[in-house]
């Protein structure tokens, strides 16, 4: 078997980020929104860990990655919280249900 | 180096290592306190302290402090006349641009402190989950305006969202707060993902995150590239796209403004004015930061790479800035209205950034040498001198119309009809703030604009498009005159309904006191700017 190359792990990388990017344009419901967040995320994440192994970037790419998961449990965490406050306030956690704030 | 090597580098205890760490924490001093005070608020309620002290001085005194540490380090820096001090191995920068932007967030922390105590938005139950977070995401927007790499950056930007967002949501049982809050998250979260893969992109391209070192490395990797037909130029551009909507996206440019209006309208009138004026600043800072040092020295490559992106910052600019204009335009809720006002100053002030991008691009030029020796850091001391006035124009305003909905529980424009006559101190200073953001000597509104302008004049020798800049940022001034007008004239000339809300103040009050105080520094901009337009080019020229 040879060696798999820098492309194929972008490729990877690039297809999470589209996923979450279609699924962050289409989801009605707030959790999925959320959903999409983390796959671009963790796009950006295969990206880094891929280009600090094959490219000059070295161990920043992965001390990145590591820093962007602490992050995106920290802003999951917020997220969540607000999604259930808006629950508490609208009994629905659908995003086009917030239309009071309009003009 | 690999992680084994590292790891015992650091236990051998290095002597040169270990100075350098501890003079890394000296200089990080301001932060350490900022957080130290988030610790103490949150133990105080622990053990039942905050029923004796209110949190609130928990909070007060250790932004004070900062802010002191700050100036010392000011001082200290004007002292010694040193160079540029990389810390935590090149993190982060300490200079004179990243002390004058920690010293203006942490001033500004202390104002916002003073009026959420005036004002009084979260109750004893809640002050310190609202101190905290609004400790912390200063505490994030100091990052920002000192990062020295793509980590730092983003740690920065998220460390300065996350609280935010929470701080949105605040009033936890009103629909429109809940509402506003979502939206905020959910458009927030999306920007910041979509910034880290352009990040991703472009560190992967130019194989290193070192702000320093994005420069030179993208000479040697596109030196002898041609043209967008090359997958690697191409791969650069999107990732600037990219980290482009995660800024957009915090300075409210459009087309990704969407979450400003709603979020301010939702949002508690003082978390509105600690958005618009301390994430806008520290958003400034790092944009600086990134692309100057992206533009380097501006020769070869850069100079395109800086021409382009100064003209497609300034393309957006004039898209913000009329946007922002004619929204406000037909605004019925005060919050709104100065929610687009935010977005129309977020433009005013990227033109400044363009301008300098601008210059940056002829700087190896010998024609233009001679002139770009000044014109660089002027057009920075404008952006700089814009963001000191707008701290207290918008932080006036903002505190106004917390004032006026504890008294009356309305944020409408109507209703605020001939206030002059019930409380003219609040009227007087509104309209004060007002006339400054509008841009009417002499006021500090006034040159503010002017230094900005002045430096897109500048910039017109350069490109012919910095002359629509120019002409744009004239008429959105006109145009903007309209709605801060009427804003004044309701309160100050229409006459009061019989049946209003009525609202009292006494003028010696601390309320009233504070609102003078800010707006008095308004004022006081507009008549003696030599201190601060001095200190102000004294940080620019940190960054050439």
């Amino acid at each position: 078997m040879g060696e798999v190359g820098l492309n194929a792990y972008l490729t990877v990388g690039a297809v999470l980020f589209v996923c979450g990017v279609v699924c962050m344009a289409t989801k009605r419901n707030g959790i999925g929104v959320l959903m999409g967040v983390e796959l671009v995320l963790n796009g950006a994440n295969v990206n880094f860990v891929a280009f600090s192994r094959f490219t000059s970037l070295g161990l920043d790419g992965q001390t990145i990655a590591l820093f962007v998961i602490v992050l995106a449990a920290a802003e999951a965490a917020v997220a969540l919280a607000i999604a259930l406050n808006f629950y508490n306030n609208h009994l629905t956690i659908d995003v086009d249900r917030g239309n009071e704030l309009q003009g | 180096m690999d992680f084994e090597a590292l790891f015992k580098q650091f236990l051998s205890g290095d002597v040169a290592q270990q100075a350098s760490i501890l003079r890394s924490l000296v200089i990080f001093l301001p932060e350490l306190v900022l957080s130290g005070s988030i610790v103490l608020m949150l133990a105080a309620r622990l053990v039942s302290l905050d029923r004796i002290i209110p949190t609130h001085w928990f909070a007060l005194l250790g932004a004070m402090a900062s802010f002191v540490i700050v100036l010392f380090q000011f001082w200290q820096f004007g002292q010694a006349q040193t160079a540029p001090v990389e810390v935590f191995t090149g993190l982060a920068i300490h200079d004179e641009f990243s002390i004058f932007f920690r010293g203006f967030l942490t001033f500004f922390l202390v104002f916002v402190i003073a009026l959420t105590v005036l004002t009084g938005i979260p109750d004893d139950e809640d002050a310190p989950d609202f101190y905290s977070l609004l400790s912390g995401a200063v505490v994030g927007m100091m990052l920002m305006s000192s990062a020295n790499h793509l980590l730092m950056l983003f740690i920065g930007i998220e460390m300065a969202s996350v609280p935010s967002y929470a701080m949105t949501g605040f009033l936890k049982g009103k629909r429109r707060s809940s509402e506003a809050a979502l939206k905020f998250v959910v458009y927030g979260a999306g920007a910041a993902g979509v910034m880290l893969f352009g990040i991703s992109l472009l560190t992967g391209i130019l194989g290193t995150a070192q702000f320093s070192e994005l420069a030179p490395r993208f000479q040697a990797v596109f030196a002898n590239h041609a043209g967008m037909q090359d997958p690697a130029t191409r791969c650069v551009v999107l990732a600037l796209l990219m980290i482009t909507v995660g800024f957009a996206f915090k300075l409210s440019l459009v087309p990704f403004h969407f979450w400003c209006p709603d979020a301010f309208q939702g949002a508690p009138a003082e978390v509105g004015g600690f958005l618009s004026v301390g994430s806008k600043a520290a958003a400034f800072a790092l944009l600086v930061r990134l692309t100057t040092s992206l533009a380097g020295d501006g020769t070869g490559a850069l100079s395109q790479l800086s021409l382009s992106s100064g003209l497609a910052l300034g393309l957006i600019a004039i898209v913000t800035t009329t946007f922002g204009n004619l929204a406000a335009y037909s605004q019925k809720n005060i919050k709104r209205m100065l929610a687009y006002s935010t977005i129309a100053h977020a433009g005013y002030m990227l033109m400044a950034v363009s301008a300098l991008l601008v210059l940056q691009s002829v700087q190896s030029d010998l024609v233009f040498q001679g002139n770009h020796q000044q014109n660089g850091p002027r057009a920075m001391e404008g952006l700089l001198y814009y963001l000191c006035v707008y701290l207290f124009m918008n932080l006036g305003a903002f505190a106004i119309v917390a004032l006026i909905r504890n008294q009356t529980f309305s944020e409408e424009i109507d209703d605020y009809k001939g206030l002059a006559q019930q409380v003219p101190v609040l009227a007087i200073c509104m309209a004060i703030c007002m006339f400054s953001l509008v841009g009417i000597p002499p006021l500090g509104g006034f040159y503010g604009k002017a230094f900005i302008f002045a430096s897109v004049y500048e910039a017109t020798n350069v490109h012919w498009f910095m002359w629509v800049v120019l002409a744009t940022g004239g008429l959105n001034t006109v145009i903007s005159l309209f709605y801060y007008l009427r804003v004044a004239k309701t309160m100050c000339i229409d006459a009061r309904p019989a049946d209003a809300a009525p609202v009292t103040l006494a003028a010696s009050s601390s309320p009233a006191l504070y609102v003078m105080l800010v707006s008095g520094m308004v004022v006081f901009l507009g008549i003696i700017i030599d201190p601060l337009s001095k200190v102000a080019l004294h940080a620019a020229h940190a960054l050439f």
